[in-house]
């Protein structure tokens, strides 16, 4: 596969996002602007101005209207995606370093970091999904962390519940509409922070990216720890694949010890592993620096990394990774059509 | 700007017209190749100010797909922001195409990568039971180091045996370079070396050499992972190289497939000759003939 290089930032990237349909891509990096890309051949659509700090996060409505984006000015933003136009500014006392829309986009979670004397928090708003509209100012809800701050945050199925990773390696569950914390499990080792949170398709279940090398696969309803994967470097980001039952996990070695290492040692690569054996099955190379987000296509065909180095890398898959399959599998199919 | 620094150095470009003024580009052309491949010619203005000529060659391959009216509607949507004054398609400043990446799931993964590994760090290995040598008193230290270096001469006449050679090139050691008698001999054909070289150049290039196989006849329209394919059912390859027309991106009609055995390398050689590939007749042969 030959994969399609996108030099629309200048910085690290922090967050990749594809739209339902897979045809769009959205990048947010450590400067100050969005980029809009078309994921077939890698043509930019637009450029999202208006943040005045290191962008941290980005999330597309399941309409493909709306984009929300969080940063480091202490606000969030919605936008018009096919204008370029910032609809709604948010302000709050911190950094907001994670927004996720819900199911059906009715509601966006924003998760703010820990500093000056402000405990982190989760805020829910309430969207309205016509570009014309007037968004309401009121914050829906809001969750504070009194332990330790959230990372990640994410809507279950239904919109349930509202799941977050924190900086203790503890995973929290929320009740979406009381904003009550109904669990709190110890998923990855105590006090590594938790970098990454992705849904399966239908959001029952979601990995996690942990700084302690490895990703976890875990149930929404009752955080119980389904599948283990173990890299042999800090992770970044992960992503589940629909279509094929693979995971992808992306990492390296801190940007801070990167200039030590060279491109071989520091394991800048995509990780691939079958998501029911816990076996990697695969890698593939490309960034000078860590990886810090992966995104997988919603359609299943292809993904896309963002690395330290600032460029976002389009991957889509060829037939061989479509073939492949395990010899359990096979032959579980070949028995099944006898 | 003075009028010197404004004038383009004549060693820039020379399709640079002296007498157009700077702002003043000539149009874009658009030419139809013979082999239904477009050249296009474009002029700019870079940031230091100077025209830049761009030369273009396309060609064009209709790849349809169906796909969601929503998404078709978004193709049409006009660009915004830093892309708001770009053409259509793709910009050269900021898309590219990367490398070709070979990704094929495995699920001895590891054990592939740990042999890519190991072949890497064999001589480290090699070395690791090798002991340190003296070779004016055989003692266990460097030459450098040994306490009678200014005392004592080399054990024989044969100083420029290597040290790892042994003690059988040592006898026989005429070659070398020093002995007299015999005129210049190259440093690779000299008798203390010639281990060396084997060393060196060997190990894996010999091999992969000995199980390469060249593939001749090839179409024009062959790709890549269709002839890796193709030979993988033989046994593990490591290695194709499609020669491939710099300009069209046409394959030129041979091809070179290296396998990690020999044996399957023979096995393949004897059962793609003759084989039939795209209206072609493929033929099969050994790289390097076997001596």
């Amino acid at each position: 596969m030959r994969p399609t290089l996108l030099q629309g930032h200048e910085r690290a990237l922090t967050q990749i996002k594809y739209n339902r349909d897979g045809d769009i891509i959205f990048s947010t990096a450590k400067d100050q602007h969005i980029c809009a890309w078309f994921a077939h051949n890698g043509e930019r659509l637009g450029t999202y101005h208006g943040h005045q700090g290191a962008l941290w996060t980005v999330d597309v409505d399941p309409t493909s209207t709306i984009i929300a984006s969080g940063a480091a000015d202490n606000t969030v933003r919605l936008w018009d995606i096919r204008s370029g136009k910032c609809l709604k500014v948010w302000d709050f006392n911190t950094a907001v370093k994670r927004v996720e829309f819900n199911e059906d986009g009715t509601q966006l979670l924003a998760v703010t970091e820990k500093r000056m004397g402000f405990l982190g928090t989760i805020v829910v708003l309430d969207i309205n999904l016509d570009v014309e509209a007037e968004q309401s100012d009121e914050k829906a809800m809001t969750i504070t962390c009194e332990d330790a701050k959230a990372t990640v945050a994410g809507w279950s199925y239904m919109s349930k519940y509202i799941i977050a990773g924190h900086e203790d390696g503890t995973i929290s569950q929320y009740d979406a509409k009381t904003g009550e914390q109904l669990d709190n499990t110890q998923v990855h080792e105590v006090d590594t922070v938790i970098t990454d949170l992705q849904w399966s398709s239908d959001r029952t279940y979601f990995i996690t990216a942990g700084k302690d090398k490895t990703a976890k696969l875990v149930n929404a309803r009752d955080l119980e720890v389904m599948k283990t994967y173990v890299a042999d470097t800090p992770l970044n980001s992960a992503s589940i694949t629909p279509k094929k039952d693979f995971v992808i996990l992306g990492g390296g070695q801190a940007a801070m010890d990167v200039t030590t290492t060279s491109t071989r040692q520091g394991k800048f690569e995509a990780r691939f592993y079958h998501k029911i054996f816990e076996e990697e099955i695969g890698r593939v190379r490309g960034h000078f620096g860590p990886l810090n987000t992966v995104a997988v296509d919603p359609t299943g065909k292809g993904y896309a990394s963002g690395g330290e180095d600032g460029y976002v890398r389009v991957h889509q898959f060829d037939k061989a990774y479509f073939d492949f399959t395990y010899e359990v599998e096979r032959q579980a199919k070949a028995q099944g059509q006898m | 700007m003075s009028k010197v620094a404004n004038r383009p150095d004549w060693a820039d470009d020379e399709d640079l017209d002296d007498s157009v003024v700077d702002n003043a580009l000539p149009e874009p052309t658009k030419v139809t190749n013979k082999d239904g491949t477009i050249t296009k010619t474009s002029w700019k203005i870079n940031d230091e100010g100077k025209k830049v000529k761009l030369t273009q060659r396309i060609r064009i391959t209709t790849h349809k797909e169906v796909v969601n009216p929503r998404v078709a509607e978004r193709k049409s949507w006009s660009k915004f922001g830093l892309s708001a004054k770009d053409a259509p398609g793709p910009a050269t400043d900021t898309t590219s195409v990367g490398e070709n990446i070979i990704f094929r799931p495995s699920t001895n993964w590891r054990k592939d990568a740990k042999e890519e590994k190991t072949e890497a760090g064999s001589m480290k290995d090699k070395l690791k039971d090798k002991k340190v040598k003296c070779r004016i008193c055989n003692g266990e230290h460097f030459t450098a180091r040994c306490p009678f270096k200014d005392t004592m001469a080399p054990v024989g006449e044969e100083g420029s045996a290597d040290v790892a050679a042994g003690p059988a090139d040592v006898a026989d050691a005429a070659g070398g370079l020093g002995t007299g008698k015999s005129s210049y001999v190259p440093p690779h054909l000299r008798n203390g070396a010639a281990g060396g070289g084997d060393r060196m150049g060997g190990g894996k290039f010999e091999r992969s050499d000995e199980s390469t196989l060249r593939v001749t006849n090839v179409s024009e329209m062959a790709e890549e992972q269709e002839l890796r394919d193709m030979f993988e059912r033989f046994g593990r390859v490591t290695r194709v190289f499609l020669a491939k027309d710099r300009e069209t991106g046409l394959a030129k009609g041979f091809a070179f497939i290296s396998f990690q055995e020999r044996t399957d390398a023979a096995k393949a050689c004897e059962k793609m000759d003759g084989y039939g590939f795209k209206h072609l007749i493929l033929r099969v042969e050994f790289a390097k003939k076997a001596n």
